[in-house]
């Protein structure tokens, strides 16, 4: 009679179990693992990309005056309605979130799968007048046949260079705040001051490298 | 004296129902991948129960869909209690990338009381495994209480 597999029998009966024992041994995830997500409030700008990015749904924010008339503004991701795709953290022109290596995520109480982190963004209010001056100088000065590029203004929102501009609008698409207009037909192209966040995402997507930062 | 002996075994070996509420399957594949000799959760004593009637904790994956709410729900009502519900991966816990969807009903909290919930999309294997050890200890106590 033939008996087949014995020496694999014979053999594997005395290697080592296959099994990893885990919760008595500790495993790691594998590299580039997307586990929790951690937020660093404090280099978040909130621009928003990262709630119109999520395809979960997963991050809100809210946003209450304190007394100095400053928002503190608190962002949360529930890890219950995440697919830890990362496109947040792709997509986030501050690096403030991150996908660990953490995978043990276990939720019983209420809240036990949120993250969140709180900051405060200043009130940009000081100087109102100097502000509406300053844009349309820069504009002047780039309307202006001989002015060679724009200059940069220096307070991380951007300024567009007439010259290469093509106002194909995408910087106005790509926008997280909703800051800028663009009108091809007019060939206007306009920012809302208060909207910007200065997070240079406009920079970034622009085809001609018409916007300075 | 029977009934003490039961009850220590019962607790030792909680079995596991599962239910597909129609999941992508990524977490199904998942938690079939902790029965095999890899993870082998059966050394904790888990077995996968063939009928509701025999099964401690119900694993619900998937983001309940309109069609399976109902077999779901009555699936669960056929778990003898003291019994523990996990929902596994995001899917039945918000409805995940489905939320909104005209045929998602999740989460499935809002029907019955989940006693555990496993974050993950899906959930590593060994985090099903920590989920799982919760579980048994929330059925402890629940048994402790009856
Ligand atoms: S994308 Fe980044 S900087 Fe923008 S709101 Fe989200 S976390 Fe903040
Ligand atoms: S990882 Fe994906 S699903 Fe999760 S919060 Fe970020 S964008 Fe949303
Ligand atoms: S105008 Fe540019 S820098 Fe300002 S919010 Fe929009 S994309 Fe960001
Ligand atoms: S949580 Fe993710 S892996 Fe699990 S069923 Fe839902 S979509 Fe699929």
């Amino acid at each position: 009679m033939d008996f087949p597999f014995v020496r694999e029998a014979v053999v594997k009966l005395f290697s080592r179990p296959s099994c990893n024992n885990y919760p008595f041994t500790p495993r790691e995830a594998a590299p580039n693992y997307r586990g929790r997500i951690v937020f660093h409030p404090e280099t978040c700008i909130n621009c928003n990309m990262c709630e119109r990015v999520c395809a979960g749904g997963a991050i809100i924010h809210t946003s209450v005056k304190n007394e100095e008339g400053d928002d503190v503004i608190t962002r949360s991701f529930d890890l219950g309605s995440c697919t830890f795709c990362s496109t947040c953290a792709d997509f986030c022109t501050r690096h403030s979130i991150e996908l660990t290596q953490d995978y043990h995520m276990i939720g019983i109480e209420e809240g036990d799968l949120i993250v969140s982190g709180t900051f405060i963004k200043k009130k940009p209010a000081p100087k109102p007048a100097p502000k509406p001056a300053a844009p349309a100088a820069a504009k002047e000065e780039a309307a202006a046949p001989a002015a060679p590029a724009v200059k940069p203004r220096g307070d991380g929102k951007p300024a567009q260079d007439p010259d290469k501009c093509v106002y194909c609008t995408i910087c106005a698409r790509k926008c997280p705040g909703e800051a800028l207009t663009v009108d091809r037909k007019e060939k206007t192209w306009k920012l809302d001051e208060d909207k910007c966040v200065a997070c240079g995402t406009c920079a970034d997507v622009c085809p001609k490298n018409a916007i300075v930062i | 004296m029977f009934q003490k002996l039961i009850a220590e075994s019962t607790a030792k070996s909680p079995w596991l129902f599962h239910i597909n509420s129609g999941s992508c399957n990524g977490c199904d594949i998942e938690l079939v991948a902790i029965l095999t000799p890899r993870y082998d959760v059966e050394r904790l004593g888990f077995k996968l129960a063939g009928s509701p009637r025999q099964a401690d904790i119900v694993v619900v994956t998937g983001p309940v869909t309109k069609q399976s709410l109902n077999r779901v729900l009555s699936t669960i009502s056929q778990v003898p209690e003291p019994r523990c519900i996990v929902t596994m991966g995001s899917c039945p816990q918000s409805g995940n990338v489905f939320k909104g969807s005209y045929s998602v009903c999740a989460p499935l909290s809002q029907y019955v009381h989940v006693d555990v919930d496993i974050a993950g999309c899906a959930p590593k294997p060994e985090a099903i495994i920590d989920g799982l050890a919760k579980a048994t200890k929330i059925l402890k106590e629940k048994r402790g209480r009856m």
